[in-house]
């Protein structure tokens, strides 16, 4: 579970992050809202790109935020980039295994770690390809291959499925829904595809000008009238 | 076939040139070429470093060819106080202090990139030209300068094995051939996956659990020893440096070639010492001002910055990839006169890319 308490992140006069206190649980969770409403900055600050001015967040007891984020990332908590981040000049099985360079594993729990975040991925046939031939989906598979590797405790997607077809929005949704079984990290999914957030996410938080309106299973977030009224414009019928 | 083997496959070929070099420059070539090749050679070793820094870090470090004047005047200095010291361990030493200053002089590279790197890094350089010109090169007196000897003025001592220009030709290619193995070691294992994390972004990298901070420093660590290494063969090679030998201008010279010849590949590092040391011999040669080579060299460096951003080296390897290409028949595409039995599709075409060496 990621218990955010009072988290507040302030650029000058802006806040894209307001007094937020979230528990998000369940093996895959959605966050979702408008642009603005401060969700990459919320995965920023959990994996350490961002600096929160006050709160504190723990991730299953542990306080994340004392730790550097290279250290955030060994210790489990994994994440993609919405422009993905796949090294060109490396082969996709070093774009992996660059997760476990520190990870004090043999040399064969190494190498059965990297296969099986391949097998996860899909990507075992294009193992010793250099990643500058891969298209646009199989690059995106390569990150999520390098979150899943090793013994993940939380994998965060920043859209994932950005400038992806619907068929490999279909087969990445299918690959996502894999995830909780495959690794027993926490899977949180931020994304605009609200379809997608819907199909696959057990629970759903919703954020507006960096505070959080709705949380709770997906369904009921995403029906929420002040989610309706985020994302349409519509004023809030007061009870 | 295993990684390691395929590795070996693919350098086999160097290793044979290599040797081949070291038999036919000393058999062939005159004294004059014989150290102009070994300044080459000592030259590609100190550009590998540049390389390091430029083509896998994106840090440009315009002190590189002070911190080879540290590993000349430390190997000098540690010679004539004591020629029963061995030659290469002076060289090592050379090495160490240059990689240490190195270190020091890459700390602003934590926080800073780009043109105010360069600046900072040129101050450094510019400030070893003062100081090297207020202490001198020693000349084998006593005292930490090594100034003021009362005999006459000596020369710094080569290996007992290698007194000769030929056998000193062949050492100094032995320990260029050590330096880019140990780059390489490092660019096929964990480092030089970290440094390619750094390159495409740092928080990429610090969300594979790289250590930005200690990996940048490393580099500046690893260019700073072979440049010092380079230093040490540097002031055997030609006996006597001289202050005005580590100006400012030469690092700049040396990130210049370093670019023009390709950083992005280890063969740059090779094409830049032969470019920096044996265009000025050959027009020497020939009673041209050698001089006129930092012009061309100027004409190269632009040329490569706005046409050729890989350099001479990425114009080679890019020939010799598509040559292999057009030799190679690619499955899916069938060979000149054979009837093709299927299309070939994009996979086919990502397969033949894939089989191209990166």
């Amino acid at each position: 579970m990621i218990d955010i308490d009072r988290v507040t992140v302030q650029f000058g006069g802006v806040f894209p992050l307001d007094d937020l206190t979230l528990q998000l649980d369940g093996s895959i969770v959605g966050i979702v809202g408008p642009n603005g409403a401060g969700k990459t900055t919320l995965l920023n600050v959990i994996s350490g790109f961002v600096t929160a001015s006050q709160g504190s967040i723990t991730v299953d007891g542990t306080d994340i935020l004392a730790m550097a984020p290279y250290k955030r990332a060994r210790w489990g908590i994994r994440r993609t980039f919405q422009t993905e981040q796949v090294v060109n000049e490396l082969t996709v099985r070093d774009n992996v295994s660059v997760m476990l360079d520190t990870a004090r594993l043999s040399s064969s729990e190494r190498a059965a770690s990297i296969e099986r975040a391949l097998e996860i991925t899909g990507l075992v046939h294009h193992a010793d390809r250099s990643a500058h031939v891969l298209n646009a989906f199989e690059r995106r598979l390569v990150e999520l291959a390098r979150a899943v590797v090793g013994t993940p405790k939380v994998i965060m997607m920043d859209e994932p499925a950005a400038g992806l077809s619907n068929l490999e929005t279909a087969e990445l949704r299918a690959t996502i829904a894999r995830l909780p079984a495959a690794t027993s990290a926490m899977v949180v999914l931020i994304d605009h595809d609200v379809e997608l957030i819907a199909a696959i996410c057990e629970n759903t938080a919703v954020l507006d000008f960096g505070e959080l309106i709705a949380y709770g299973p997906t369904a009921a977030s995403l029906s929420d009238s002040k989610v309706r009224a985020a994302y349409l414009g519509v004023a809030v019928e007061e009870a | 076939m295993t990684r390691l083997g395929r590795e070996l496959v693919r350098l086999l070929p160097v290793a044979v040139v290599m040797l081949f070099l070291a038999w036919w420059i000393p058999a062939y070539f005159s004294s004059y070429w014989l150290r102009a090749f070994t300044a080459a050679v000592v030259y590609s070793l100190a550009a590998l470093g540049v390389g390091l820094l430029y083509g896998r870090l994106g840090l440009v470090s315009l002190a590189n060819f002070a911190l080879l004047g540290v590993g000349a005047w430390v190997s000098l200095r540690l010679g004539l106080h004591d020629p029963r010291l061995p030659v290469a361990a002076n060289i090592v030493i050379g090495g160490i202090v240059a990689a240490a200053i190195g270190t020091v002089i890459g700390l602003p590279a934590l926080r800073l990139r780009g043109l105010y790197l360069a600046l900072v890094t040129l101050m450094s350089a510019g400030a070893f030209f003062v100081v090297i010109n207020a202490i001198g090169f020693p000349e084998g007196g006593s005292g930490f300068t090594g100034r003021g000897g009362s005999g006459a003025v000596r020369n710094a001592p080569r290996p007992s094995f290698a007194e000769t220009d030929s056998a000193y030709f062949r050492f100094a290619l032995v320990v260029a051939i050590l330096g880019f193995a140990l780059v390489l070691v490092h660019l096929r294992t964990s480092p030089g996956r970290a440094w390619a994390m750094i390159r495409r972004s740092e928080a990429a990298a610090h969300s594979a659990g790289v250590n930005v901070t200690m990996y940048k420093t490393w580099a500046f660590t690893l260019a700073g020893f072979l440049a010092g290494v380079a230093g040490g063969l540097y002031a055997a090679n030609i006996g006597r440096p001289g202050t005005g030998d580590f100006g400012a201008a030469s690092s700049m010279i040396l990130f210049g070639i370093s670019v023009s010849a390709g950083s992005f590949h280890l063969l740059g590092a090779a094409l830049a010492g032969l470019l920096a040391r044996g265009l000025p011999a050959l027009f020497s040669q020939h009673g041209i001002n050698a001089e006129i080579a930092n012009m061309i060299f100027g004409f190269l460096l632009m040329f490569s910055l706005t046409a050729a951003p890989e350099g001479a080296a990425g114009q080679l390897t890019g020939l010799a990839r598509s040559i292999r290409a057009k030799l190679t028949p690619r499955r899916g595409r069938p060979a000149p006169g054979v009837e093709p039995t299927r299309p070939a599709g994009p996979d086919a075409a990502d397969q033949a890319a894939a089989e191209v060496p990166s």
